[in-house]
């Protein structure tokens, strides 16, 4: 069987979700493809008893809760499915803890650039002149970016206003976090609270890109964070019906064979039964590794590509522990939304440990109830923990071994929760499901269990990528969604990437007809 | 007041050192080797992936052991991969071609992981009224057949993090296979509970693995079996039906879980008995077997209009059978493993219509029910119906 469309969009992620929606919203005749019975990729969730656990999100940026500076939000309206999503503000950034002895912490923080600014100053004395001027470059640093996404046609002028107006972000756009504020004359405690994010990246802040985390702070300290009421699935289900209501087809439980070429262009895919979709673009939500050594054939893929992927290094792979407690979360004591615990504030020794299952002791935990306590059933909260590994070693737990592996991680987790916090959950679960990368991997085909695409590191940091990975990738009719695109992974940016993609097919398909 | 502009080297250096990332950029990129890079399933992470949950396994009947007329235990191999591990409690769902109808029913697995290692899996099917497929497996199913069966699944298993160390199983009939698979992970060494086992049967000759559970009892001290017969009185055995006062009686001192498997039947017997126990809900652990069948005097017939994949096709239903049920009678095949609402692989799209949704067994995301997606094994139609399958 033959069938043609305008677009085929391989696997329903974020990334693909939006780039669905956005093709069907502009007319384009299109065709998603999901291995999976369920949009969303990572964003979604499940039930387990009397509760339904969010898989993976924690908060949501650039919906702009606080200033109203969204462009997520903007996405969403435009391609029809922002009406169809329930948000609820978080007035909390997080609360950072640490495990070890000689250096314990616990920093509550709150989301808005004074209040955060305010309390960074109780706790750390005589830190706000400092840490006004480091938002100040923060802020500069979101007006460059936002003129250089707003160019929509290139004139060479530009080249001198960013010369002239936007210095500050070319002065810093090498620098690493520690850098910048070391050079900024900011205290270690002051740079310990300010760093707290930096697990949502995956990469120490000596390494990690300025540009990177400052734009992550803008959009969450300064913007706002939300989650939807309806967990990430009700996102990905209103992104799905957005797009079938404009037309598009999605089709769940099939899987792309092969991606097919000619003559160096993509020209669609055949499917599992061998049902061959002709298109005038492929958007691939699949990784990379999948969609070169599983979809292409290697002489389809070019040289610069497969250097660009061995080139980098996979990112962290995921470890959840979903907790239904039957106990409120006030009559346990869980007070905060977002709990980071760290064994130490050295966020360099934090992700070393973090290679090994034996010493990895981060998690960044959520209680659901603190954002909105009808999640659950009256008397009972929701908790979950993740956990992220750098390295592979899960790679080498042999299946026998796997379960108690898994079962004495998790454990690990909550007796940390419990010394961190003082709060004492274990007497009350009344439901628990583990993720562990290997369930990462069966759900997403995440290589190793990952689920922050590529790592962050110095060579490989966001404006590098921003500047010379392509959406595109130079096989024209082929373009990439989501986590191992321009940007890092994350709901963000792979919504973000996933509109990219969309918009430059529809370009491509313009630039075609005439 | 000046403000004070950004500067971490001084002016000039930090433009050199941004310049700068032009070329480490292209080395970065040069000094990667030109060749694929390795495929997503070589990964050991997505190895164990695949080994744990595998698309489908082809199982081929190695054995069939009888259980005097009422049951029997079928043993599978496979000759083409290693079989999925599993916990002790879950279950296989297996795929049937009966007829022009194709069909997937659910055995919980009675051998325990540990002989999952080592290449064999058993299953044992009890023939029961008007069961349309147990009666299948049990006059056709040979030894050297092959048969699809998907990845092991299912949650009732032992998890120390939430369960009490103490199990109290409650079984009824042949809902007895997860916890003889549980009793064989303890005395393996690979569960660290202890099991009291109520065994509920009709009269002692339906007993399945009696003399196995008597050895088991007897050389492993975490683990106690009682038989309790509800249609014979015989001696050294229970009488009536495993309720409140049974469990009071024999379960261990301190804190303990029960874990439920069988019929409807004992389900409803046990929605009053429990409450009696004062029992934490955290404490009380259900497998449901459901008929996909209601009690309905005079059933309505409806047409579902099936899409999948973009393909219609109208198909016959009646209100007094769950839509996959429908399905499953047309031959029309859609993931389902569970049948009971819970796994959720058969989650559809209602496009048009109203379904029924027997109370207490709606477990959809809260989202799916503001869209209108359901899951057609718990689903009764309650008109014509449009449904997306795919």
């Amino acid at each position: 069987m033959v069938k043609n469309y305008d677009a085929v969009v391989i696997g329903a992620g974020n990334g693909g979700l939006v780039a669905s929606a956005r093709l069907a919203k502009e007319g384009k005749k299109t065709l998603l493809i999901e291995r999976h019975n369920l949009p969303g990729g990572f964003a979604t969730s499940f039930v387990r008893g009397r509760f339904e656990f969010e898989a993976s999100l924690h908060e949501l940026c650039g919906i702009g809760s606080i200033t109203g500076k969204s462009p997520l939000l903007k996405i969403f309206r435009e391609v029809g499915a922002a009406d169809k999503i329930e948000w609820v503000s978080l007035d909390e950034a997080y609360r950072l803890l640490t495990l070890e002895e000689n250096e314990k912490c616990d920093y509550s923080m709150p989301l808005g650039k004074e209040a955060f600014i305010a309390k960074l100053e109780e706790y750390d004395p005589g830190s706000s002149a400092v840490v006004t001027r480091i938002f100040e470059l923060i802020e500069s640093i979101e007006k460059t970016l936002d003129f250089v996404s707003n160019i929509e046609d290139f004139k060479p002028s530009m080249i001198k206003e960013i010369f002239s107006e936007h210095t500050e972000f070319l002065k810093v756009a090498n620098y690493s976090v520690d850098e910048v504020l070391k050079a900024f004359g900011a205290s270690q405690k002051t740079r310990d609270i300010l760093n707290g994010y930096w697990c949502y990246l995956g990469q120490p802040t000596d390494e990690l890109n300025v540009i990177h985390y400052f734009t992550m702070l803008h959009s969450y300290i300064i913007d706002g964070a939300v989650i939807p009421k309806g967990r990430s699935h009700q996102i990905s289900t209103a992104l799905l019906e957005a797009f079938t209501e404009n037309g598009g087809e999605a089709w769940f439980n099939t899987s792309v064979k092969k991606i097919n070429m000619e003559n160096g262009k993509a020209t669609g895919v055949t499917l599992d039964d061998g049902t061959q979709i002709n298109a005038k673009a492929v958007i691939c939500n699949a990784s990379p590794y999948n969609a070169y050594t599983k979809l292409m054939d290697e002489k389809a893929v070019p040289e610069k590509l497969k250097k660009e992927v061995n080139a980098k290094t996979l990112g962290a792979k995921g470890f959840a522990v979903f907790l239904g407690l039957n106990r409120s979360a006030e009559e346990l004591g869980l007070n905060n939304h977002t709990y980071f615990i760290y064994p130490t504030n050295d966020n360099r020794r934090c992700y070393e440990l973090s290679k090994s299952i034996q010493t990895n002791n981060v998690q960044a935990t959520v209680c659901l109830n603190k954002a909105f306590d009808d999640c659950s059933p009256e008397g009972t909260s929701i908790l979950y923990m993740t956990s992220i590994f750098a390295g592979d070693e899960w790679s080498k737990v042999p299946v026998e071994d796997y379960h108690k592996t898994k079962l004495s991680f998790a454990e690990k987790m909550i007796d940390n929760f419990e010394k961190a916090t003082g709060v004492k959950i274990k007497d009350y679960i009344e439901e628990i499901e583990i993720a562990t990368p290997m369930t990462y991997a069966r759900y997403t085909d995440a290589p190793a269990g990952t689920i922050y695409g590529y790592e962050a590191s110095k060579e490989d940091g966001i404006v590098k990528r921003i500047v010379f990975d392509m959406i595109d990738k130079g096989i024209p009719g082929l373009y990439f969604a989501g986590g191992y695109t321009t940007r890092h992974m994350g709901y963000s940016p792979s919504y973000t990437t996933g509109d990219m993609a969309a918009k430059a097919a529809i370009l491509a398909m313009e630039k075609e007809a005439k | 007041m000046g403000k004070k502009k950004a500067s971490v080297n001084g002016n000039f250096k930090d433009i050199v050192n941004t310049v700068k990332f032009l070329t480490e950029r292209k080395h970065f990129i040069n000094s990667a080797e030109a060749v694929l890079p390795i495929c997503t399933d070589d990964f050991g992470v997505n190895k164990v992936a695949k080994s744990l949950h595998p698309k489908e396994q082809k199982l081929v009947i190695s054995r069939i052991e009888e259980h005097a007329e009422i049951a029997k235990s079928y043993y599978f191999k496979s000759e083409t991969a290693p079989l999925a591990y599993f916990k002790a409690g879950q279950y296989l769902t297996f795929r049937f071609e009966i007829g022009s109808a194709v069909v997937t029913r659910s055995y919980s697995i009675a051998s325990s992981p540990a002989s999952a290692l080592k290449g064999e899996y058993q299953i044992t099917v009890k023939r029961i009224a008007d069961g349309f497929v147990s009666d299948y497996i049990l006059d056709n199913w040979k030894v050297g057949d092959e048969v699809t069966a998907y990845a092991p699944e299912g949650n009732l298993t032992y998890n120390p993090l939430r369960d009490a160390e103490n199990i109290v199983a409650v079984a009824g009939g042949s809902g007895i296979t997860p916890f003889l698979s549980l009793a064989r992970a303890i005395d393996q060494g690979d569960e660290n509970c202890t099991l009291t086992l109520l065994y509920g049967c009709r009269t002692s000759d339906e007993i399945l693995f009696k003399s196995e559970l008597d050895g088991l009892c007897e050389k492993n001290e975490k683990i106690n079996v009682v038989y309790v017969l509800s249609h014979s009185d015989e001696e050294g055995y229970e009488k009536g039906f495993v309720g409140a006062d049974i469990i009071k009686k024999y379960a261990p001192e301190g804190s303990y879980s029960i874990f439920v498997c069988g019929p409807g039947g004992l389900y409803k017997y046990l929605e009053s008995e429990l409450p009696k126990l004062g029992k934490e809900k955290k404490y009380i652990r259900f497998e449901v077997f459901s008929s996909g069948k209601k009690e309905e005097e005079e059933p309505r017939n409806f047409s579902i209009t099936v899409i999948n994949r973009g393909k219609e096709t109208v198909i016959n239903a009646s209100s007094n059978e769950t839509v996959l049920c429908a399905f499953e009678r047309a031959g029309i095949e859609v993931p389902a493993r569970c049948h009971t609402g819970e796994c959720g692989f058969c989650r559809s799209k209602l496009a048009d219509g109203k379904v029924y949704i027997p109370e207490g067994e709606d477990k959809r995301r809260v989202a799916d029910m503001q869209f209108n997606f359901i899951h057609p094994c718990c689903c009764y139609p309650e008109s014509d119906l449009v449904i997306r399958v795919n």
